[in-house]
């Protein structure tokens, strides 16, 4: 059975295009969410083997929604999607329990290279 | 992957950044970046480049991506308070914003080599922005020497590989990786000097782990990036035993405590708990669709509750009660998912009115008031254009040069406001200046040499000033500006706000300024109204066009130059019948009602047989067909179930 995904973005562009990534590699995107709350909600509801998290999201942000989601669930899995000048922030979500992170813009190779670290 | 497929939500979504990018800069004109407002204005600022950044990077958009990059990079900087935002550099953001959206449009359009903005420009401009940061990077401190404390455990040396993106945060994956293992007791280089561009990936931590090197090593290494995992155990002698006896969870959340700092410091505390406010985006077609489902379930409640007082069964009636109560309630939620705070619309004006009184050498104070007031959604949109229009009209005609409003007693920068107010079921939007107003004398000479008015009228009121300054392709402009003056403006207005069911106002104090009020309906979707009836059918005649309604003696009733008219407090007016208009039979007015419609400088009377009071009716809008049905605009259902025609006053009068 293929792993399940859920994608949290606030741009549609971004959710769309990480779930084609995902999807063409055999993943099962189950659902979105395009700010932390709702992440944290979907979660909860969904409980997907992976999350992959933008970390500047109104509403709550990435890194209080890992750290809600990972509060819930020590064993959640999620994957950073941050941009190069959010080192710090990066940093910040991995200790609030980030699994892994990709640097924008995404190159389906490395996406999926991560999600395989995440994972394995 | 096709990057065409994503165009369309490129474009989309970063047409909504700029106008956020915009905005943040216009409030920085104004208040310095280090202080509380300037800072939100930087993070709001850098938050919609960021994502422009980042969505131009996938679609491969080199130009966006160069200037959101440097901007971002600028902005980084004076967010972490290495450098605060003066007047040279925002009106540089400026420039850079602008260029960002040609290249916005540019690259997203089909034809990418044609359209682009000069290289050149954006070259300049990146360099420009660059040319910020050299100065700071300088101020950036080397790798320092790894030198690992002694202590607990043993000491792991780890090297990433060369290039790997954003090296820190990898690190510390890997020190995040270690800690599953055990206790991380120290890690060099510090957080911060990771987080630094000095940062080569090469770092050591001291772990003490109840686990072998092979374990280590592996457990590193699926970290990614990692190149090189070496462990050595350098156990510490004697002595040194107790500068390490401090208990192991002390030692961890100071160093978190630390992170949490420095990552204030670094990026304000406030800067990502700060909501961005926004709304899911809903075809409007959906909720249209659930406001005629409320809309019948409106009436279907009627019925209901007529067979239940029938009954005489408390508990039905009850039971009916408490569903009255949630299906109105359910359809005034519906109603508020139409309705969007007029700052949506609003927020775009600043950087037009800014543009205008740049282009024009005018200073202009642009203020805005009731942003927060709300308005049905389709009918804002309709009123964006109008209101550019007005604004821009403002700047151009209303506000004088610094120059003559000095030699006129007032402050040189004029003053623009913009306002939404909520009067009963109406909002209220006006355009208010200070300027010069209109000029009489000119509008009074246009409009006899047009024939509007008697060869020897002396002066014109302002609702007449409205009505020939209106007339399509009127203009007193002396020249014709790229903003306004062409005469094409206040007539466009005039008709798209009527067409809403609207008002426009006009008030004009010589040499203290103009005033456009707009005077809109709440909502599209459901409207107060006066339910008439003639012969056997309902007809509701929207409430915004009626001023009263009184019963018809015969006496009123008079007629001028074959024409029937109604005195009224020595008015005299028209009287349309409703029988004429849906061609029915006349009869004796004596027992009928007439409905006074006023819709801006005209006013009329409405015959009707009989007033069935009034309602809030749900508009089924449909097109206008040929004939008598063309005053016609729409149909709703009644409470009783019955269906009545509504009555568009504007086409009769």
């Amino acid at each position: 059975m293929s792993h399940t995904v859920l994608i949290c973005d606030d741009a549609i562009f971004m959710r769309t295009m990480l779930g084609d990534i995902l999807q063409q590699a055999g993943f099962d995107v189950v659902g979105e969410a395009e700010t932390g709350a709702q992440a944290v909600d979907k979660y909860r509801t969904l409980r997907p083997d992976l999350v992959t998290m933008d970390i500047v999201m109104p509403d709550m942000g990435g890194i209080d929604a890992v750290r809600e989601i990972t509060r819930s669930d020590p064993a959640a899995k999620v994957l950073m999607c941050s941009a190069m000048g959010q080192q710090a922030l990066v940093v910040e979500a991995i200790q609030a329990g980030a699994k892994d992170f990709v640097v924008k813009p995404f190159q389906p190779s490395r996406v999926l290279e991560a999600v395989q670290r995440v994972l394995g | 992957m096709d990057p065409a497929r994503y165009r369309e939500l490129f474009l989309t979504e970063a047409r909504d950044h700029l106008i956020v990018i915009n905005q943040a800069l216009i409030a920085l004109e104004h208040v310095p970046s280090n202080g509380g407002a300037g800072r939100e204005s930087v993070d709001e600022l850098f938050r919609a480049v960021h994502t422009v950044k980042g969505m131009s990077g996938v679609m491969g958009y080199d130009a966006v991506g160069a200037l959101s990059h440097a901007m971002e990079t600028l902005l980084a900087r004076v967010r972490a308070g290495e450098e605060a935002l003066d007047g040279e550099q925002v009106s540089l953001l400026f420039d850079a914003a602008d260029a960002l959206e040609h290249a916005v449009e540019a690259s997203a359009s089909a034809h990418p080599q044609s359209a682009n903005p000069s290289a050149l420009d954006v070259a300049s401009l990146v360099d420009r922005l660059q040319g910020r940061r050299e100065v700071a990077r300088d101020r950036e401190r080397a790798s320092p020497m790894l030198l690992l404390p002694p202590g607990e455990g043993v000491a792991v040396h780890v090297h990433l590989e060369p290039g790997t993106l954003l090296p820190g945060a990898r690190a510390q994956l890997v020190v995040a990786r270690a800690r599953s293992l055990g206790t991380v007791v120290a890690v060099v280089p510090d957080e911060a000097a990771m987080l630094g561009d000095g940062f080569d990936g090469t770092f050591a931590l001291r772990l003490a782990a109840a686990c072998d090197e092979a374990r280590i090593i592996s457990a590193l290494s699926a970290a990614g990036y990692v190149r090189e995992v070496r462990v050595v155990d350098d156990a510490p002698r004697e002595g040194q035993a107790s500068e390490n006896a401090r208990p192991r969870g002390e030692v961890a959340a100071v160093g978190d405590g630390d992170a949490g700092e420095r990552f204030e410091a670094a990026w304000g505390s406030d800067a990502l708990k700060a909501p961005l406010q926004r709304y899911v985006r809903i075809d409007l077609r959906r909720l249209d669709h659930l406001m005629t489902l409320a809309g019948e379930l409106m009436i279907v409640r009627g019925r209901l509750a007529q067979r239940a007082a029938r009954h005489g069964d408390p508990v039905l009636e009850d039971a009916v009660g408490e569903a009255s109560r949630l299906i109105s309630e359910l359809q005034e939620g519906v109603l508020g998912g139409r309705m969007v705070p007029v700052w949506q619309v609003f927020d775009r004006f600043p950087r037009v009115v800014r543009d205008a009184a740049r282009s024009l050498g005018k200073e202009v104070e642009f203020v805005v008031e009731g942003r927060e007031i709300e308005l049905d959604r389709a009918l804002l949109e309709q009123v964006a254009d109008p209101l550019v229009h007005l604004l821009r009209n403002a700047v151009d005609h209303g506000i004088e040069s610094p120059e003559v409003r000095v030699a006129a007693g007032k402050r040189p920068a004029g003053r623009l406001t913009l306002s939404a107010t909520r009067e009963r079921s109406a909002v209220v939007i006006r355009v208010q200046d200070d300027g010069r107003g209109v000029n009489r004398a000119k509008v009074l000479a246009k409009a006899r040499a047009l024939g509007m008015v008697d060869a020897e009228r002396e002066r014109l009121e302002d609702d007449e000033l409205l009505r020939v300054i209106s007339r399509a392709g009127f203009s007193t402009a002396d020249r014709v500006t790229e903003l306004s003056g062409r005469g094409v403006g206040i007539d466009a207005v005039l008709s798209r706000v009527r067409a809403l069911g609207g008002l426009v106002d006009l008030r004009s104090t010589d040499g203290a300024g103009t005033s456009f009020s707009l005077r809109l309906p709440v909502t599209l979707a459901v409207i107060p109204a006066l339910l008439a009836r003639v012969g056997d059918e309902s007809y509701a005649v929207p409430l915004t066009h009626v001023t009263e309604s009184l019963q018809l003696a015969r006496g009123c009733v008079r007629t001028v130059r074959g024409r029937e008219v109604i005195v009224i407090r020595e008015e005299v007016l028209p009287l349309l019948h409703l029988r004429d208009i849906v061609g029915l039979p006349a009869r004796d007015v004596a027992s009928s009602h007439v409905v006074m419609l006023s819709l801006a400088d005209r006013r009329a009377g409405l015959v009707v047989d009989q007033l069935l009071g009034q309602e809030e009716i749900v508009v089924k809008p449909f097109d206008a067909v040929r004939g008598a049905a063309s005053c016609f605009n729409g149909a709703t259902i009644m409470s009783d179930g019955s269906a009545a025609l509504i009555l568009e006053a504007s086409s009769l009068l």
